[in-house]
């Protein structure tokens, strides 16, 4: 779904206002759109997760949308490890990062919102047998879970 | 977001069709830790973090 309906935003802003603590900000890396398309370069759904984003954004004071372009700031996603768009990272009260490759549908939604909810809060209901064997991680782990829209 | 070492992605596959023969995605969710250690389907959080885990270089030390 590209865009929320009028029912699921109100859903939504009522579970930001009552679960958001602190604020959220959200990168989203995609391409320019214009008119033109370069052939090989099309991101077929670039432009409905920009608009299901600013959607989100707009939910709530306390989260902040920035979209950069991934052809203009090639640099700053090169620097982060994206090599695929759309791409969303979220960042708040977390340690490490958590990112979104493809348009974030059906089920990916509300695993994106509660991250952004988890992002908020910072309580991540984790056990403490399981935080302290993260925080006793002597590398860097990359963990990829790949899905399919539902 | 429990661990700055650790960078969690979730990935649409149907929009990257290349993935699916790198990591010969047959069923999902899939989950790829430092391209090293593979499962498919969801687990229990204590599971799911041995698994996890058992990518990094320090388990293999230990047998």
């Amino acid at each position: 779904m590209a865009v929320l309906s009028d029912r699921d935003k109100e859903k939504v802003r009522k579970t930001f206002e009552e679960r958001l603590k602190e604020p959220v900000s959200i990168q989203l890396f995609t391409q320019h759109e214009s008119p033109l398309v370069l052939p090989g370069h099309e991101c077929a759904t670039c432009r409905e997760t920009r608009e299901l984003l600013e959607e989100v954004a707009g939910l709530s004071d306390k989260i902040s949308l920035e979209v950069k372009d991934f052809l203009t700031d090639r640099q700053e996603a090169e620097s982060m490890g994206i090599e695929r768009i759309p791409a969303i990272l979220l960042d708040g009260q977390v340690k490490g990062r958590v990112r979104f490759f493809g348009a974030p549908s059906g089920y990916e939604f509300s695993v994106l919102l509660q991250d952004i909810l988890d992002a908020s809060s910072g309580e991540l209901g984790l056990s403490e047998d399981t935080l302290r064997k993260l925080s006793e991680l002597q590398e860097d782990l990359h963990i990829q879970v790949f899905t399919t829209p539902t | 977001m429990a661990s700055e070492r650790i960078t969690a992605d979730a990935v649409e596959v149907s929009e990257y069709p290349e993935l699916i023969n790198k990591y010969n995605i047959r069923g999902v969710p899939k989950i790829v830790v430092n391209d090293r250690v593979e499962f498919e389907g969801a687990l229990p959080e204590k599971q799911f973090v041995e698994r996890v885990l058992s990518a990094t270089r320090r388990e293999d030390q230990q047998g």
